[in-house]
């Protein structure tokens, strides 16, 4: 399995995109830590380092290109036959791509959250402090640390969509777009959708609702519009998580190539 | 260790309603290069992959080196090399950084150094596989199926895209490695290609095995005749029919050799019958000529 993992993480590295999505990302991050700093009345110096300098929203879209590329890939390039013909399980092979990009996502969520802390001591040293109370009696820190977590546990709900419609449809292009529109269709049909779960108390349970998780850490009123606990939707993403993942490994070990 | 390193028993496939392939039965012998055949959508594609593993099938038995195989059971993979329809390729991958990519812990830089040389790939090898023509990834796919020194190798249509030096050096390559051993599975299209290289011959059609046989087998039964071009062929053809020779009907005077025949009684009988001899040429059925027969006779029914 670690060889796999390595052989994976030895493709991704490779790939010219790569390390150009990174140093994008630092760049639209630096942008709008100038803007902020520069136009304050736009954009609040304490708001913009909670949500990491935009950097978590870019790093949905780069995690989700990359998930599809990952599965899509093979089939493209006919590569598939010659993971598969090795002496490894297909199971094996799936596990390792998931592996790599869990290993990718962690990298891009420490990566955006170091150089906020790092664009946050260039641009506001002395303005604000971490430990100041943001809101919801949570210090920055604390709300930028729950920004994270909810985002990295919605993503990967959405991720796991995107590993899955990869593997059925073979075809990037799919899985990005429904991902992408998935991702951010939630705040176009949020406003619906909870006047529909006040009618249809079962409709809570729906996997958009389970993204408005960062929404409900750093809010302590978030959950009467949601109508689940923090824990509920916690367990309700992993749940849709291990759902679809499980989905994607049945899917690819019936697949004939 | 058995002799036998790919056995087949009995395999069926199907593709939805369509039988795909039927009682496929066929084994390799160690060392051996076999040959297999078939016109386009015969099932030859569906039985390599089969073989590695990559399809479920219906009912049968495959085992490599005694170990079995299906799309959940892998570990006898460890000794297969394989190239399967077109090379899979990463564009944005050298071509070195492929053999490196899938060549095992035990695969020294020195054995990666030594199949890229003897595929004359060195030019290249470090280009993005991106610029690549056919040819280019004919060979790397080839090389990927050879670098890990397996025992038993798999090559679909290899000579594909390659041009008469390449084909050449291929041809050397597969023979070198036979001789020490690796036992070969190869499909092709083009026959006096695969005549100059294989032990054994398995041809299929509409998918199932309908010829299994060594070459020597299939070349000892096939007509060799004695053509001759003369300045009266009727006359000819009366003369040679009364001394007791068999004629083939197809073209010209053509003479059944048996191994009786003497090229110098012909021409001897023919002049003192005061006939002209232009050219004389051995034919032999080649295996293209036994195939297309062997396909002719259509002993499968569609089903």
């Amino acid at each position: 399995m670690i060889t796999l993992v390595k052989q994976e993480t030895y493709k991704l590295l490779h790939k010219k995109s790569t390390p150009a999505v990174s140093i994008a990302l630092l760049i639209i991050m630096t942008v709008f830590g100038v803007l902020s700093k520069l136009y304050p009345k736009y954009w609040s110096a304490k708001g913009m380092f909670t949500t990491m300098y935009t950097g978590g929203s870019w790093v949905v879209l780069f995690l989700i290109a990359a998930c599809s590329s990952i599965i899509a890939m093979e089939f493209q390039y006919g590569t598939i036959k010659e993971l598969l013909y090795r002496k490894y399980y297909r199971g094996e092979i799936l596990v390792s791509k998931w592996i790599t990009m869990l290993i990718y996502s962690i990298y891009f969520y420490a990566l955006v959250f170091v150089y906020s802390l790092i664009l946050k001591v260039v641009l506001y040293n002395g303005k604000f402090n971490l430990t100041d109370t943001y809101a919801n009696n949570q210090s920055i820190i604390e709300t930028q640390f729950m920004n994270l977590i909810g985002q990295f546990l919605s993503v990967w709900l959405v991720l796991s969509l995107v590993l899955l419609l990869a593997n059925i449809f073979k075809s990037t292009a799919a899985a990005i777009s429904i991902g992408i529109i998935g991702y951010f269709a939630l705040s176009v049909v949020s406003g619906l959708m909870f006047v529909l779960m006040q009618k249809w108390d079962w409709l809570k349970w729906n996997p958009l609702n389970m993204m408005n998780l960062p929404a409900q850490l750093t809010s302590d009123t978030y959950h009467k519009m949601t109508l689940l606990s923090t824990p509920e939707m916690i367990c309700g993403s992993l749940a849709y998580t291990a759902i679809f993942m499980a989905i994607s490994y049945v899917v690819f070990k019936r697949r004939s190539v | 260790m058995s002799d036998i390193i790919l056995d087949v028993q009995h395999l069926n496939k199907s593709f939805g309603s369509k039988h795909v392939l039927k009682d496929v039965s066929f084994s390799v012998e160690r060392g051996h290069i076999v040959g297999l055949v078939g016109p386009n959508g015969a099932g030859k594609s569906t039985i390599m992959k089969a073989v590695l593993g990559l399809f479920n099938y219906a009912s049968g038995q495959i085992t490599i080196d005694g170990d079995a195989v299906s799309p959940t059971s892998h570990q006898a993979m460890d000794k297969v090399g394989a190239l399967i329809e077109y090379p899979g390729i990463y564009p944005f991958l050298t071509g070195m950084q492929h053999l490196k990519l899938f060549s095992k812990e035990t695969t020294s830089q020195d054995q990666i150094d030594e199949i890229v040389d003897r595929m004359k790939m060195t030019t290249y090898i470090d280009r993005k596989a991106k610029t690549y023509s056919l040819g280019m990834k004919q060979k790397l796919g080839i090389a990927l199926a050879l670098v890990n020194r397996p025992k038993f190798v798999i090559l679909d249509e290899p000579m594909n895209g390659l041009d008469p030096q390449a084909n050449k050096d291929l041809r050397t390559i597969i023979l070198d490695l036979a001789k020490q051993g690796t036992t070969f599975l190869i499909s092709s299209h083009i026959l006096s290609e695969l005549e100059k290289l294989i032990d054994d011959l398995v041809v299929i059609d509409k998918g199932q095995i309908v010829y299994k046989e060594s070459m020597a087998t299939l070349e000892s039964g096939g007509k060799r005749l004695l053509v001759v071009k003369t300045s009266d062929d009727d006359k000819a053809t009366t003369i040679l029919t009364q001394n007791g020779y068999q004629l083939d009907q197809t073209a010209g005077v053509s003479i059944i050799e048996t191994d009786d025949t003497k090229m110098a009684d012909v021409i001897k009988l023919l002049s003192d019958n005061g006939i002209d001899i232009e050219d004389v040429q051995h034919v032999h059925s080649d295996l293209e000529t036994s195939l297309l027969e062997l396909l002719k006779n259509d002993k499968v029914k569609e089903s």
